[in-house]
């Protein structure tokens, strides 16, 4: 079964909105609950301090995930670098993909970014393991600097998604990519991109993810970048 | 033998123990992981950090003035006891790879009492330390307002012991408010540090050994190679030393503990060995003796001036006041976490490792390293502080060679070390020895103050603390 990260600062006030409960009910979801900590704390001290309090709310979180549909279980961690603690666990938990929890009510339509370098295969069977028979929509969006590559690009993909019966519209643009995706938020409940290969770009500005997140204000579900399986040709059955 | 830690303090508080598993990447507890974040360079900027600041700037003068270059004899000394104590610490840590580092070795291998002693010794002997460097620091602003033109009148030690206390309540104030990531700075200041220090004494050397002709004044300093006072100047400079078990106070936080622990504790040693001891080569070369004890505590900044001119002299101002806040800045954030280290197992109160809950940072572990350190720097004592922190340094590093031995000699079932001293005992034997032994060459009064905090410390474990049994529990 398909297992979605979900990492939540948990001590912070960090909590899920209903409507990305309600799209993760068709996977697996293990709730990292985390807590970055400066320096000058070791991990252990802040463990005996806040470990009861970040349990229950945590217990509480994966209740409400299984009442939405799946499995659902979670991890606590306490650490000074969010990112290598979320890259741990996804790998640990073998994740296909982990969630930027923001707010949103009921998800109708789903913004796909399939702009760049990344595994188109990957990120629709994803999408359509998630939407199963429900009735929500897909809007595939690719932005590139050549118009015919776009176009060809997001025909196949906007091809391969119907064939699974649910209804797509699609969305090209030549701009750049970050500000196009913005564009075309509005009129849609979440994101699902995927994970690009570690790069310069992301070390400069920081994850893409957090900043689609942060400036799209709803949910952000990134499709893992992962180097065993995107070497292959064929996208991997779960 | 018991696996877990029994007994309660005087307020009825019981040692803190839970099972654990130790991966490479995090500590794993029934309910949290947490998270190792450290690597090796992060390792070896706390080492290297922590000491560089002292050996390469306050001790040169201090050093040569009293037995010309056989100073460098006095810095290996340091060097090769660091390393027999390095070793020891290095196969116990990758043992026990948890915060509190030395405290935690001695009081499971030798029992409270050894460890309570240790434990509180190591607080008292980081803020020694601190205040240490923190006077370090006040001379080098002195120096440095003075080659900007700015004198200070009648009274400079009252000025350097002004620095010294605001720059202690400064460094306290951001450990407790500061969220930011400081740990690349320091890393950063690190390796801009060694930069500029290879690339002077690279000229340093060059010029001492007449390849370059810096015209430097003639002079070198009469030279006194004989055991006694060579070992008294390294048992004065061993300060310079302090600073490789801190990295085993960040265990916890290591990733690859079983790698990185030993490597970060051994190549600290050995990098600062070798700078140490070719600035010492540098700077008796260039000074006379008389000319050394006149600069005092910054006659590196005499040495740069003479070596490169003006230029040079404000390098060696700012490396001084990068270097000194370095150390003053990583031994703060050690001593609050030998501090956590013994009030989670009940030998203090537990109310010493509560966390803040506006910033997150341990407020009262900071306040108890900060606070000492403030009264201690406003002394201006820099020999006096330096060999105290190195007493209570040493009868630590004395300890925890005897607590190798302990306890491979009677291995308890979890005692599982991914690193192994050769040689059987003989290493940590000599380490101790050598320990034991460098504090004979100490100042009388710095051994008599010493002894005096190890006995009061030994008092409030029978006062607070003799019902608690940590001998063996993991």
């Amino acid at each position: 079964m398909t297992r979605v990260l979900v990492p939540i600062k948990i001590l912070e006030g960090g909590s899920v909105s209903p409507g990305l409960m309600n799209l993760l009910g068709t996977v697996d979801v293990t709730v990292l609950g985390y807590h970055v900590l400066p320096e000058q704390t070791p991990p252990d001290q802040a463990r005996a301090q806040y470990e009861d309090r970040a349990t229950d709310a945590l217990e509480d979180l994966s209740e409400e995930f299984r009442t939405a549909g799946g499995e659902a279980d979670h991890r606590l961690v306490f650490t000074h670098d969010r990112k290598k603690s979320i890259n741990r666990v996804a790998d640990e938990i073998n994740a296909r993909a982990f969630a930027v929890s923001g707010v949103t009510g009921d998800v109708n339509r789903i913004l796909v970014s399939l702009s760049g370098d990344v595994t188109v295969e990957r990120i629709l069977t994803f999408v359509e393991e998630v939407i199963g028979d429900r009735e929500i929509g897909v809007t595939l969006f690719v932005a590139a600097k050549d118009e015919e590559a776009a176009k060809e690009k997001i025909d196949s993909a906007a091809k391969s998604i119907r064939d699974a019966g649910i209804d797509v519209r699609t969305e090209t643009a030549t701009g750049p990519p970050f500000g196009a995706l913005m564009d075309a938020v509005p009129g849609h409940d979440a994101v699902v991109m995927g994970e690009k290969a570690p790069s310069l770009a992301s070390l400069v500005f920081g994850e893409e993810a957090d900043r689609v997140a942060s400036a799209s204000i709803g949910p952000v579900v990134v499709v893992r970048y992962d180097e065993k399986l995107d070497g292959e040709e064929t996208p991997p059955e779960s | 033998m018991s696996e877990e830690p029994t007994g309660t303090n005087i307020e009825g508080e019981a040692p803190e123990a839970e099972e654990v598993i130790e991966t490479d990447e995090a500590t794993i507890t029934d309910d949290a992981e947490l998270e190792r974040t450290l690597g090796l360079s992060g390792g070896l900027a706390i080492g290297i950090g922590t000491m560089i600041g002292a050996g390469i700037f306050v001790f040169p003068g201090l050093a040569g003035a009293e037995v010309g270059t056989a100073a460098t004899v006095s810095f290996a000394v340091g060097g090769v006891i660091a390393l027999l104590v390095a070793l020891p610490t290095s196969e116990l840590a990758t043992a026990m790879p948890k915060s509190g580092g030395g405290y935690y070795f001695i009081s499971r291998g030798l029992g409270t009492l050894a460890g309570t002693v240790i434990g509180l010794s190591l607080w008292l002997g980081l803020v020694f330390a601190t205040s240490f460097y923190l006077v370090g620091l006040g001379y080098y602003a002195l120096d440095g307002l003075a080659q900007l033109g700015i004198t200070v009148g009648a009274s400079p030690g009252i000025v350097v012991s002004v620095i010294a206390v605001v720059a202690g309540i400064g460094f306290t104030v951001l450990n407790v408010t500061g969220t930011e990531n400081a740990a690349k700075l320091q890393n950063g200041i690190v390796a801009l540090l060694l930069s500029m220090i290879t690339l002077f004494l690279a000229f340093g050397i060059l010029d001492s050994l007449g390849i370059v002709d810096a015209g430097t004044p003639p002079g070198e300093a009469v030279n006194v190679w004989e055991a006694v006072p060579v070992m008294s100047v390294a048992a004065l400079v061993f300060t310079s030393y302090l600073g490789f078990a801190q990295v085993a106070t960040v265990a916890g936080e290591m990733k690859k503990p079983g790698r990185n622990l030993p490597l970060a504790m051994i190549g600290s040693v050995l990098i600062v060995t070798a700078l140490y001891v070719l600035t010492i080569f540098v700077a008796t070369s260039v000074f006379t003796q008389d000319a050394l004890e006149a600069a005092g505590e910054t006659a590196m900044v005499e040495i740069g001036r003479a070596l490169l001119g003006a230029p040079g002299a404000l390098v060696i101002i700012v490396g001084g006041l990068l270097a000194t806040m370095s150390s003053a800045n990583a031994s703060i954030l050690s001593t609050s976490r030998a501090i956590y280290g013994v009030s989670k197992d009940a030998l203090l109160p537990r109310r010493a490792s509560r966390i803040n809950l506006k910033y997150g940072t341990p407020h009262v572990a900071l306040g108890m390293a900060g606070g000492p350190v403030i009264v201690l720097a406003a002394t201006r004592q820099v020999q006096l502080l330096a060999e105290v922190a190195s007493f209570l340094h040493l009868i630590m590093y004395g300890l925890i060679c005897v607590a190798l031995i302990a306890i491979r000699r009677d291995e308890p079932e979890w005692y599982d070390p991914d690193f192994r001293v050769p040689g059987g005992n003989v290493i940590p034997t000599l380490g101790a020895v050598a320990s034991f032994g460098l504090i004979a060459f100490m100042d009388p009064v710095s051994i008599g103050v010493g002894i005096f905090v190890s006995v009061a410390t030994a008092g409030w474990y029978f006062y607070y603390a003799r019902d608690v049994n940590l001998k063996g529990a993991l």
